[in-house]
């Protein structure tokens, strides 16, 4: 993999001012504060007169600002008009979901307008007699200037040929981390060389916005708007995906976020992994009846949102071998309905996309808010609670180890291959599986050529699963062990043995 | 051997604003030998809410041998600590 996510898990000026702004917004709600009071905020959040990190305060501010805004589910400013910051503030304030598209935004002014893919030579260039940059350039465009390798940028094709037969590594090839970060190619350059997300091919993984080191990428929330909603009195329940184990520090066992979340207001907490082991023996059963029977070409899992829109939209001739089993997320909201009629849902994940499933028509009704785990961190933050201060006894056990184990990668497939094995022990179950956007183009591209008939297709947007998703707060690393741990004390481990699944072949 | 007690502030806030990464950085030393760590123990303990009282906006907060770092960063804390080791 290229320059990818060298930056994730690791706490840098980036991450504490996202999280600063959720905290912000949140106390905002919390404390009734008059909604004119975000045009403070900006301060609170840069205070004094010194720039830290760029190069002026009144940059900061307005950048902080813009990010203000989106967390308020707000859009931008048009940077050459006049507009306070609490524009359209009114509106937006309610305590129901407030989106306008698109989801995913760069602050133009942010942006440090990065080249685009480059390949530079670097002071570790000696002017070697060998030069064999020079060799293998197929276009000629390397020469010798001042006793140093100089690459002509217009005639340079970025193979990177140069690059990998340097023996002093002086050739270096980058591309913009959002770019880098995007499995779809979705960043193109505005006409001021800055990014800018073409919302056509963009799946809203949310991958660009945790790389971006300058961020000046960020997507929008809904945490004022569900908070207004808990404080409004209505039943609020809250559905929390299997990659929350350990995302809240050491402190914050799963049993201590459930009390926390109640705490919150809450009328009550699911796990979604029961919507996970409805779905993993849901797909088992498809999987017998359609694939192992050789109606179905493949099945390639629906959990994750954008994998699943970038299958069905790159790959249209096989689209219908994308399952259309419920995700997690919309099975988990439907148990909640049926218990709780009147109940508002939020769902609260690692993920930007959800955000955008949860706008989808058939899902609308479902889920009503979406959040990410950093969002409520910063709500945990704002309301003052401490896991170190909540006593709980209960241990935790809607789900199966099969559901929580949806949040790694591979997980997914070894939860569909368990209930495979179980259910339909003369089948023959054959895996793939793919993470992170490219690769899982590639995947794609094979089940298309019809390399994969017969298999069943695990693709995770994010590299490493949800774990490591946009709106996460623990190193990837970590997550995959503390999730791995809760799963391994789960008390039931098959999705079979679920109490949420129905049982009919 | 000379002693380090390194004590990070366990509290939502501190944990949000990056106190694991410190404690990742504390972490690593202590697996450098001792010759590296120029013969000292370094004690870490993650320990709830030592940054009350302190004020706002201050997390995360670190407390070396008793002497308290408030927006502590991996490098304020990791150049603390290298200037107590070396300290005769």
């Amino acid at each position: 993999m290229e320059n990818t996510n060298k930056m994730r898990g690791i706490t840098t000026p980036v991450t504490n001012i996202r999280r600063k702004v959720f905290t912000e917004i949140a106390k905002m709600a919390y404390h009734d504060k008059d909604l004119s009071y975000i045009e403070q905020l900006p301060y609170k959040i840069v205070p004094g007169e010194v720039a830290k990190y760029r190069d002026n305060i009144f940059k900061e501010r307005a950048i902080v600002g813009e990010r203000l805004r989106l967390a308020m589910g707000l859009s931008l400013r048009p940077v050459g008009e006049h507009q306070p910051l609490a524009n359209g503030i009114e509106e937006c304030a309610k305590p129901e979901k407030f989106y306008e598209p698109p989801l995913v935004n760069v602050i133009p002014f942010a942006c440090n307008a990065c080249a685009e893919t480059t390949v530079t030579v670097t002071n570790n260039c000696r002017g070697c007699m060998a030069h064999p940059c020079m060799s293998v350039c197929p276009v000629k465009a390397i020469s010798m200037v001042n006793g140093r390798s100089h690459i002509n940028e217009e005639k340079c094709i970025r193979c990177g040929r140069c690059v990998d037969v340097c023996p002093y590594t002086a050739i270096v090839k980058y591309n913009r981390p959002c770019a880098a970060a995007c499995g779809v190619d979705a960043i193109e350059s505005d006409e001021l060389g800055r990014a800018k997300i073409n919302y056509d091919k963009c799946v809203s993984c949310g991958q660009c916005l945790v790389s971006c080191p300058f961020a000046a990428i960020s997507d929008k929330s809904q945490i004022f708007q569900l908070i207004t909603a808990i404080k409004s009195g209505q039943e609020v329940i809250a559905e929390i995906a299997p990659a929350f184990v350990g995302q809240f520090g050491p402190m914050a066992t799963p049993e201590k976020v459930f009390a926390g979340l109640k705490e919150l207001g809450f009328a009550d907490v699911y796990e979604v992994a029961i919507g996970a082991d409805q779905g993993a023996v849901e797909e088992a059963h498809h999987f017998a009846h359609k694939v192992a029977t050789g109606e179905q070409k493949f099945l390639a899992t629906s959990c994750c949102p954008s994998w699943s829109v970038m299958a069905k939209t790159w790959f249209p001739e096989v689209a219908e071998c994308v399952s259309d089993a419920l995700t997690p997320m919309v099975a988990t909201a439907r148990v909640i309905k049926k218990e709780h009629p009147n109940a508002k849902v939020v769902f609260i994940g690692p993920c930007a996309a959800k955000k955008l499933e949860a706008q989808r028509r058939t899902v609308k009704s479902d889920v009503d808010f979406v959040i990410t785990f950093e969002e409520l961190m910063g709500m945990f933050v704002a309301k003052d609670i401490e896991f170190s201060e909540i006593e709980v006894t209960e241990p935790l056990e809607q789900a199966t180890g099969a559901g929580r184990g949806y949040a790694c990668s591979g997980g997914v497939a070894d939860a569909i291959s368990q209930s495979v094995k179980e259910l339909y022990p003369d089948i023959d179950f054959k895996v793939d599986r793919a993470e992170g956007l490219r690769d899982c183009r590639k995947m794609m591209t094979l089940a298309k050529a019809g390399k994969r008939n017969g298999y069943l297709l695990e693709g995770m947007a994010c590299p490493g699963g949800c774990v490591a998703g946009a709106g996460t707060i623990l190193p990837i690393n970590k997550a995959q062990v503390t999730v791995k741990l809760f799963k391994d004390k789960s008390t039931k481990h098959s999705a079979t043995e679920s109490d949420y699944v129905e049982h009919q072949k | 051997m000379k002693k380090l007690n390194v004590e990070i502030c366990a509290c939502n806030r501190c944990i949000m604003m990056g106190a694991m990464d410190i404690r990742e950085n504390v972490e690593s030393l202590k697996k450098l030998k001792t010759q590296l760590r120029l013969n000292t123990q370094v004690d870490l303990v993650m320990s709830r809410r030592i940054c009350q009282n302190l004020g706002e906006e201050i997390s995360p907060v670190v407390s070396i041998n008793g002497e308290v770092m408030t927006n502590a960063t991996p490098e304020s804390v990791m150049e603390q600590i290298i200037k107590l080791t070396q300290r005769k």
